[in-house]
């Protein structure tokens, strides 16, 4: 027995629940405020029954609130005081005594919550909320329509068990919209009202310059920069190349846009690859080291083997990328040298002496690489992202005195070294690594993987990709054992992937994309090996499963295992139906009478048989057993 | 399976009474039965000259059991049935001479048109099994049956036996015009009470005295029967035209009357179906409706009640 009035409570603070918690994180204070005690005092008045305060008293005190929240508006901020009043207001419904009416503005302001909360995000979670909001609000109105016949009606479980499963049952007949409705009705790949707001600033990604020493610590995020879709690769092929760093300007390496024209020779065999990457300020267009070519409209090639977009990429987008992962870049031409020799006008003395050493020991471009590259790794130089050299001569300290530094140490040293002693060299920006992603396919990078390393010019060969961090001693702990896919890293990898696919096929939905995706698939099956995808997917898409069964199993247990008896007695009235025509609802006709009507021996046989066992509780023998088989075998029809 | 022999004996009985000499009153006759074995008394209640006579004398005829009858009417007086003390002049004292209730099988005829009086000095005999006359206490003979016809009480010139009366009855039946074919065969046939009186007993008094210790300790009663009986004596007591639904009492002689009507049925065993069976005769006449319902069939009301409790199959 279950009283209504309690049940539409509990619903509609369920309701008003998946409605906050996804605009909750983007509510200034007051409202965030209004909504817990609302909520709060809401639920403690509807169990005590008493509500001191009367609504027309609330919504008088609410008009000066709206007014309060009209003058803030403005084009500028059009978003935070429209969601602000629909939360105020939502804490005051929840707060009041309520009436069918007042739940069913709870239903409707926490719809229009969960919708505004689209305005500041476009994540899946937004989904989840709305199909449990969907079919919450759904049951709601079913049990309202009792609630406003009569409030104190109490409904016995069984029929609430009817009432729950039409409630239930009117989202789930409406899925089949949603298939008509997805491809046409419009939609957005920017959260609306967010796009002018800039994306934080990422404390460890990407940068266009480089600049060591600047500060001692080096904090790490895990957001994502960009996702590559392809095979898997070796490991250590993993540089993503994004920007070139050619002039040093005092203690940075910044890109100098004048890049002289030469031309770059991709040789062996190209990589294929699909970036997309993750909306952020920067422009650099990311692909393996290094690019041969990038399919995306307004993309510019520059001639040092980097791609550009010409704005910062505000919206979902991916591009399909080549790339030549040999490590090697040969000219066509000559390069200019002069460019990629220049030095900033202060140079340490000691840093100096150094270069001027490899510079006399060494003849050649080859052989100076290689005396630098000694001189590092015999150098006991630490890779670290902690108690960094800072300051003006941050890059002496780090050669000479602390020893320990980033990549942007290493490679600002190198380059510089290089140049100083007479080699053209320059420092490429971009990413280290990646996490493969069995289930998509895909590679996930995130900003603690950026990583600047070193491109310097050998006559003869061309740019060679130089990584000054791997002579690190301690390189091998570093970047060699790779980590640990512990299963807290496989579920960030699947979590990923359901982000992904998200991304992919509905927030940049396109027809032909999606098109183009189920030809893939159709492909992909053809030639399917039950492959690793198969066997990484298993236990994810089993879990489910499993856990859906258990819970039909749990539910429907009586159903399910019907006793050996119960078959044999439903059999054997099936049979008399069927047979002899002598229909009866279950368990209403005794099993003698209905042998007796038969007039059929063998169906005697069975009755007396089964009920011999089953009255006198005890379990049919085997033979008893075998019999009762036999008989409902050959069926009760009487032979003439 | 194992039957009893004494079983054989009493369903031979019952086939030879439904064939040779009692045709169309089969169902009469086991409910009969079933009150015999039981040591339960049984009251048919029909039209006169339905043969509730001549099935008495059957039944007692055929069992081998001495048979009593009497008549009721508004001036019978309790001795009339218990019998009473005369005078022995020669030996100088008071010598019982036994009255008709001093046998087997006691037809009590048309026992609603004796007094209130009479009638529960007789109810009492048949709950007591034994009569007290001026302070001496005889038994009853074993086997002890009594076999009371009433006419339906909307005739004239009777008193109704009261409810509390009715519960001493295990069984309470009608009888019914027997099938079309049937009463011709009888009225070309004419009466059979002639032939009655040459009847050879199938059984004796030692028989049924042992098929009754059979009944009553060799047939097993399963907890899935108790419940379903339980569910049939609760569906009752709830019922909204009931005022009394049935008493334990009617519940431990359903429970009784559907073991013999299992040992008739040469099982071993109570089954549902017999007790579904013998329900309306044992029960029916138990219920007491509600003022404003009393008009009702209560038969048809308790084979309502019966249609809508699942039996237990598995």
């Amino acid at each position: 027995m279950v009283a209504i009035s309690s049940l539409t409570a509990v619903l509609s603070y369920a309701i008003a629940l998946c409605g906050i918690v996804p605009l909750f994180p983007f509510l200034t204070v007051a409202p965030r405020v209004a909504l817990a005690a609302g909520m709060l005092a809401g639920i403690r008045q509807d169990r005590r029954g008493t509500w001191p305060v009367k609504n027309w008293q609330f919504n008088l005190a609410v008009v000066p609130v709206f007014l309060y929240y009209a003058l803030q508006f403005s084009r500028a901020n059009p978003a935070q005081p429209v969601v602000s009043a629909l939360a105020i207001m939502l804490a005051v419904r929840l707060c009041g005594e309520k009436s069918v009416r007042h739940y069913l503005q709870i239903d409707a302001l926490s719809l229009f919550c969960l919708a505004s909360s689209s305005l500041f995000n476009l994540s899946p979670v937004f989904l989840f909320y709305l199909a449990l909001m969907l079919l919450l609000v759904a049951v709601s109105l079913v049990l309202l329509t009792f609630h406003s016949l009569d409030s104190r009606l109490i409904l016995p479980r069984a029929h609430l068990r009817k009432v729950l499963a039409v409630g239930l049952m009117m989202p789930l007949a409406s899925l089949p919209l949603l298939v008509i409705f997805f491809p046409i009705l419009p939609r957005t790949q920017i959260p609306l009202w967010n796009f002018l707001a800039a994306p934080a600033t990422r404390p460890s990604g990407f940068s266009d310059k480089v600049e060591p020493g600047a500060s001692a610590i080096v904090g790490e995020s895990r957001t994502i920069a960009f996702r590559v879709e392809m095979p898997r690769q070796p490991q250590q092929q993993l540089y993503w190349r994004g920007t070139v760093f050619n002039r040093m300007d005092g203690n940075r390496w910044v890109r100098d846009t004048a890049v002289p024209p030469e031309q770059l020779q991709y040789k062996g065999p190209r990589i294929a690859q699909t970036v997309y990457p993750e909306p952020g300020p920067s422009r650099a267009l990311f692909s393996l080291d290094a690019p041969a070519a990038i399919a995306l409209p307004r993309a510019r090639g520059a001639s040092d083997g980097i791609f550009e977009y010409p704005g910062p990429i505000t919206r979902r987008l991916s591009y399909g990328a080549e790339s030549v992962t040999s490590g090697i870049l040969p000219t066509v031409t000559g390069i200019d040298r002069a460019f990629y020799l220049r030095l900033p006008s202060r140079i340490p003395e000691r840093v100096r002496q150094l270069a001027a050493d490899v510079k006399r020991h060494g003849t050649g471009d080859a052989r100076r690489l290689e005396l630098l590259e000694q001189y590092f790794r015999n150098g006991n130089y630490r890779y670290s992202m902690r108690d960094l050299p800072t300051g003006e001569d941050a890059l002496e300290q780090f050669l000479f005195e602390k020893k320990q530094g980033h990549c942007e140490f290493f490679a600002s040293a190198f380059a510089l070294l290089l140049r100083a002693a007479g080699v053209p060299a320059r420092l490429v920006g971009g990413y280290l690594g990646g996490d493969y992603n069995e289930l998509g396919g895909y590679y996930l990078i995130s900003d603690d993987m950026a990583h600047v390393w070193v491109e310097a010019f050998i006559d003869g060969r061309g740019w060679v990709r130089v990584d000054p961090s791997s002579f690190a001693r301690n390189a091998g702990e570093v970047w060699g054992g790779g980590k640990q896919r512990n299963p807290a890293m496989k579920l960030r990898l699947f979590l990923d992937s359901l982000d992904h696919t998200w991304n992919r096929a509905i927030v940049t939905y396109d027809f032909e994309q999606q098109a183009e995706i189920a030809r893939n698939a159709g492909k992909r099956l053809q030639k399917l090996e039950a492959g690793k995808t198969a066997k990484a997917a298993l236990p994810y898409l089993l879990l489910p499963v499993a856990l859906a069964l258990a819970l039909a199993v749990i539910v429907r247990r009586k159903g399910l295992f019907t006793s050996r008896n119960e078959r044999l007695q439903r059999r054997f009235y099936r049979l008399i139906e069927r047979d002899c025509g002598i229909r009866s609802d279950p368990g209403r006709l005794g099993l003698f009478e209905a042998a007796g009507l038969t007039g059929n021996d063998r169906a005697r046989e069975f009755a007396a048989i089964y009920a011999g066992a089953l009255y006198r509780d005890r379990k049919l023998t085997v033979h008893e057993f075998a019999r009762l088989r036999r008989i409902l075998r050959d069926g009760f029809v009487t032979k003439m | 399976m194992t039957v009893p022999h004494n079983n054989r004996t009493m369903i031979a009985m019952l086939d030879t009474l439904s064939r040779d000499y009692l045709h169309g009153k089969e169902e009469v006759l086991r409910l009969s039965m079933i009150a015999l074995l039981t040591g339960g008394h049984i009251l048919i209640e029909d039209l006169p000259g339905l043969g509730k006579t001549t099935i008495a004398l059957a039944l007692a005829g055929m069992s081998g059991l001495s048979f009593g009858r009497v008549q009721c009417t508004s001036d019978l007086l309790p001795s009339d049935i218990t019998g009473l003390s005369v005078f022995n002049r020669e030996e100088g004292h008071f010598t019982f001479l036994p009255g008709p209730i001093f046998n087997n099988i006691v037809l009590l005829d048309e026992i609603n048109r004796a007094m209130p009086r009479t009638q529960s000095a007789m109810l009492e005999a048949m709950e007591e099994r034994r009569v007290t006359v001026e302070g001496i206490t005889h038994h009853l003979p074993d086997p002890f049956m009594v076999f009371a016809t009433q006419n339906p009480s909307d005739q004239s010139g009777t008193f109704p036996l009261p409810e509390s009366q009715l519960d001493r009855f295990l069984i309470c039946t009608g009888i019914g015009y027997p099938p079309e074919h049937l009463e011709k065969g009888i009225i070309a046939g004419g009466g059979i009470r002639e032939r009655l009186e040459g009847m050879t007993p199938a059984a004796s008094t030692a028989d049924i005295l042992a098929a009754r210790k059979s009944v009553e300790n060799g047939i097993y009663l399963s907890n899935k029967v108790v419940d379903y009986i339980y569910a049939l004596v609760a569906a009752t007591r709830s019922h909204g035209m009931i005022q009394t639904g049935l008493s334990t009492r009617a519940a431990i002689s359903l429970a009784q009357a559907s073991r013999a009507a299992a040992f008739l049925e040469g099982r071993d065993y109570v089954a549902p179906d017999d007790v579904k069976g013998i329900a309306v005769a044992v029960c029916a006449h138990r219920l007491v409706m509600r003022p404003d319902q009393e008009t009702a069939d209560m038969g048809g009301l308790l084979r309502a009640l019966i249609a809508d409790i699942a039996l237990p199959l598995a």
